[in-house]
C-alpha cells in the first residue's frame, strides 16, 4: 500500500480542482474518449453463479465497445468496509461508470457516490438510489413460476422442495412464486422449504436436499451459490431447477431448466448512455419481458405438454398477461392477502416476508 | 423407520469429515501445537483433491494428492512455529488464510464440471441386512477408512511407545527433551500427520460428499474439527461423539424446518452450536477429568536449554 505523500495530496488535490473546474463542460466531450468502466464481484469470477453472470455483463461491454473501453474489475470483496475503498479508488482513477454487484456494495456506494458527482454508480440488487447512484434487480419470482409450471407436470408427489440462502424477500419471494407456478397447474401441490443462513455451504445444502428428498419432494429448487442441490436431488432421481446459470452438467440428466441471470442488456445499455451522456438514475426491476430473467433449455424428456405449458407462462407473464402473485392470493395461514382481479404491488412482492398457501416452512 | 435410518446415515457420513480433520488435529494438540489452520489445510486438501482428479488420476491417487497437499501446506506452519518458534496463534491463522487463497486459485477453472464421486461400496450379505444393513453397511470406503484412523490414533496414542513419547512432549518438552526425545522433530511428525488427515477430510468433501468444487466449500469444517478437539477434552473417543453430535443437529435441523416447526429457521440453525455448547458444560463439570488429558506444553514454543 502507498502512502500519500504530502506531494501527492497536492497532485490529486490539483487534479480535483481540474476535474471540477471541468464538471461544467457537456458531457458530449466524453463521446470520442475511452470509455473507462470499473465492476466490484463479490467472489471471483468462478465457472458458474451469480459472479459469472456479471462478468458476462462486462464482456458485452467489451465486446460492443471493442477498443473504446478501459475496464477495471475488482473481485472478492464483499464486506461493506473493504468495498468503501475499493468503490473510492475505483472512482478516483477516472472510471466514468461503476458497477456494484451486491447488496452489501449498498451502503458504500451510498457514500461514494456523492463524492464523485461526475462518475456514473450501477448497483445491482440496490434498494437506494440517488442522483448518480441507479439501482437494478431482476425478478427472479418470473423465473421461478415458470420452472414452478415445469415441476407442476412431473412431480408425482405432489409435493415439491425449495432450498433457499437466507429468508429474505428476494428468496421468499421465489419460493412463493415457484409453488404458484406448480399450482396452477395442480392445486394440491405443496412446498417444504429450508434456509440454510449462508450462500455457501455445499455440505449443508446437500444434506437439506436429502432431507426435502426424504420428506417426498421429487421436484428441488435450490437458490444459493452452489450447483450441490441440483447435484443431490439427480443422484437421488428427483428432478431439479437451477438458479443463475445453466446447471443441467450437474443434475445427472434431471435438471428440469434453470432460471439464469442475463445482465448483458443492462451492463450494455448503461455504458452506452453514459458514452452518450443521456445517463439518467433510474431504479429497474427487470425480469422475463428484458431478457434479464431467462429459462435455460427444458430438460428433453420432459413431456411435451409440460414445455409447452411452461413456455406459455413465460410468454404471457413476458406479454403481462400473467402475474405470479395474481388474486386471489392467501398466505400460509389462509388469510386473504390479495383480492381476486387485483395483483399484489410492486412493493408487496420487494418486501415480501409471509408465505403463501401450501408452504410449508416458517418464516422469522 | 425409514426416516430415522436415513437421518442416522446422514449423520455418520455428514460427521467423517470432522472426524477426520479432529483426529489428525488431537495429535497434533497431543504433542503440545495449536496449529489453527485447520481450515486451509482441508480446502488444500479439496482443492488438490479435485485437481488430481480432473488431471485424470484415479481416485485412490487423487486421495493420495490431497493428504500430501495438506500435509505440505501443514510444513508451512511447522516451519514458522517450530524451526522459528513464531506464535503458534498468529502462524495457524496465517495457514488458514493462506490455504484459502491457495485452494481458491488451484480451484480455478474445475466449478463448472462435477466430480465422479467415490460410490458406497456394496458388501455382499452385510449391506442387504434390513435396516442393520442401511444403517451400517452401505457407506463409501472412506467412512470404514475414518474408523480405521479412530482405532489406529487411540492405539498409536495410549498403546504404543511413541504415542507415549509424544504425549510426554506434549506435557512437559523439556523433560522429554532431557531423557533424549527429539521433540521439535516429533513435534514436526504430528504436526504433517495433522495436515494429511486435514487434506483428507476436505478430500472426503470435495470428492465424496459434495463431489464438486466450490470456493470456501469447507464452510467453517476446519473451525468446528478445532473446537470438537476441544470440546473432546483430548480424548479420541470424544472426538467421535462431538462429531455426530454436530452432524446429527444439524440434520435433525434441516429436518425440523422441513417438517415446517414452528420455530425460525435462524434459531435452528443456531442449534447444533448451542447442543453443543450445551453439553460441553455439562461434561466439563469435572474439572479434574478435565485437566487430565490436557497436554500442558500447549500452544507454547519450544526452545532446547542446554
Amino acid at each position: 500500500m502507498k502512502r500519500a505523500t504530502r506531494r501527492d495530496i497536492l497532485k490529486y488535490g490539483a487534479s480535483a480542482g481540474l476535474a471540477a473546474g471541468l464538471a461544467g463542460l457537456p458531457a458530449i466531450s466524453r463521446a470520442s474518449e475511452t470509455l473507462k468502466v470499473g465492476a466490484v464481484y463479490v467472489s471471483p469470477v468462478s465457472d458458474i453463479g451469480w459472479t459469472k453472470q456479471h462478468s458476462l455483463g462486462v464482456e458485452a461491454i467489451k465486446a460492443e465497445f471493442g477498443e473504446n473501453v478501459e475496464i477495471t474489475v475488482i473481485d472478492n470483496i464483499f464486506r461493506p468496509q473493504d468495498a468503501e475503498r475499493v468503490f473510492r479508488e475505483l472512482a478516483g482513477s477516472g472510471n466514468d461508470l461503476i458497477f456494484g454487484t451486491s447488496f452489501s456494495h449498498g451502503t458504500p456506494m451510498q457514500k461514494v457516490a456523492p463524492r464523485f458527482p461526475e462518475t456514473v454508480f450501477e448497483h445491482c440488487s440496490g434498494i437506494k438510489h440517488l442522483k448518480n447512484l441507479g439501482t437494478f434487480e431482476a425478478k427472479y419470482f418470473e423465473g421461478t413460476y415458470v420452472a414452478g409450471v415445469a415441476a407442476g407436470h412431473v412431480s408425482k408427489s405432489a409435493k415439491i422442495g425449495f432450498i433457499g440462502g437466507f429468508p429474505i424477500p428476494d428468496i421468499v419471494g421465489p419460493a412463493n412464486a415457484l409453488l404458484r407456478g406448480a399450482q396452477s397447474v395442480n392445486p394440491d401441490i405443496t412446498c417444504n422449504v429450508i434456509f440454510l443462513n449462508s450462500w455457501f455451504d455445499p455440505g449443508k445444502e446437500k444434506e437439506a436436499a436429502k432431507t426435502l428428498i426424504a420428506q417426498g419432494c421429487d421436484v428441488i429448487c435450490s437458490m444459493t451459490d452452489t450447483a450441490t442441490g441440483v447435484q443431490v436431488a439427480g443422484e437421488s432421481g428427483a428432478w431439479s431447477v437451477g438458479y443463475a446459470s445453466d446447471m443441467a452438467a450437474f443434475g445427472h440428466g434431471k435438471h428440469l431448466t434453470a432460471f439464469t441471470l442475463n445482465w448483458a442488456p443492462v451492463y450494455v445499455q448503461a455504458a452506452k448512455d453514459v458514452a452518450n451522456g443521456t445517463w439518467n438514475s433510474t431504479e429497474r426491476w427487470l425480469g422475463l419481458a428484458d431478457d434479464v430473467v431467462q429459462m435455460s433449455p427444458y430438460n428433453a424428456d420432459l413431456p411435451a405438454e409440460a414445455i409447452e405449458a411452461a413456455e406459455n407462462a413465460r410468454a404471457e407473464i413476458a406479454s403481462g398477461g400473467l402475474h405470479p402473485f395474481a388474486g386471489e392470493l392467501r398466505d400460509q395461514g389462509g388469510a386473504m392477502r390479495v383480492e381476486a382481479g387485483q395483483v399484489l404491488p410492486v412493493a408487496g412482492i420487494r418486501g415480501i416476508n409471509w408465505f403463501v398457501e401450501g408452504m410449508i416452512g416458517r418464516l422469522g | 423407520m425409514d426416516l430415522f435410518i436415513s437421518m442416522f446415515a446422514a449423520t455418520i457420513i455428514a460427521a467423517t469429515p470432522l472426524i477426520f480433520a479432529a483426529l489428525g488435529e488431537l495429535v497434533v494438540e497431543k504433542s503440545g501445537v495449536l496449529n489453527l489452520g485447520i481450515e486451509g489445510m482441508m480446502l488444500v486438501g479439496a482443492a488438490f483433491g479435485v485437481w488430481a482428479h480432473f488431471a485424470g488420476l484415479p481416485m485412490i491417487v487423487a486421495l493420495a494428492a490431497a493428504v500430501l497437499a495438506g500435509a505440505a501446506a501443514s510444513l508451512l506452519f511447522g516451519v514458522l512455529a517450530l524451526t522459528f518458534m513464531t506464535n503458534q496463534y498468529a502462524a495457524g491463522l496465517a495457514l488458514a488464510i493462506f490455504g484459502t487463497g491457495v485452494s481458491a486459485f488451484i480451484g480455478r477453472g474445475f466449478g463448472s464440471t462435477p466430480v465422479d464421486a467415490i460410490q458406497p461400496i456394496h458388501l455382499p450379505g452385510l449391506s442387504d441386512i434390513p435396516v442393520i444393513g442401511a444403517m451400517f453397511f452401505q457407506y463409501d470406503p472412506l467412512v470404514y477408512f475414518s474408523f480405521v484412523m479412530f482405532g489406529a490414533v487411540s492405539w498409536f496414542l495410549y498403546r504404543t511407545k511413541a504415542g507415549l513419547a509424544l504425549r510426554a512432549i506434549g506435557e512437559s518438552p523439556d523433560s522429554a527433551h532431557a531423557i533424549g526425545f527429539e521433540v521439535i522433530k516429533i513435534r514436526y511428525l504430528a504436526v504433517m500427520f495433522g495436515g494429511a488427515m486435514a487434506g483428507l477430510g476436505g478430500a472426503y468433501l470435495s470428492l465424496v460428499y459434495t463431489p464438486l468444487w466450490v470456493e470456501n466449500m469447507t464452510a467453517g469444517r476446519g473451525w468446528i474439527a478445532l473446537a470438537l478437539v476441544v470440546f473432546a477434552a483430548w480424548r479420541p473417543k470424544r472426538v467421535i461423539l462431538g462429531a455426530w453430535l454436530f452432524g446429527g443437529m444439524t440434520i435433525l435441523q434441516l429436518q425440523g424446518q422441513a417438517i415446517g416447526l414452528k420455530v425460525p429457521s435462524e434459531l435452528l440453525s443456531a442449534l447444533p452450536y448451542l447442543a453443543t455448547i450445551a453439553v460441553l458444560v455439562l461434561i466439563s463439570r469435572n474439572r479434574q477429568a478435565m485437566a487430565l488429558d490436557f497436554p500442558v506444553s500447549l500452544a507454547q514454543p519450544f526452545r532446547p536449554k542446554g
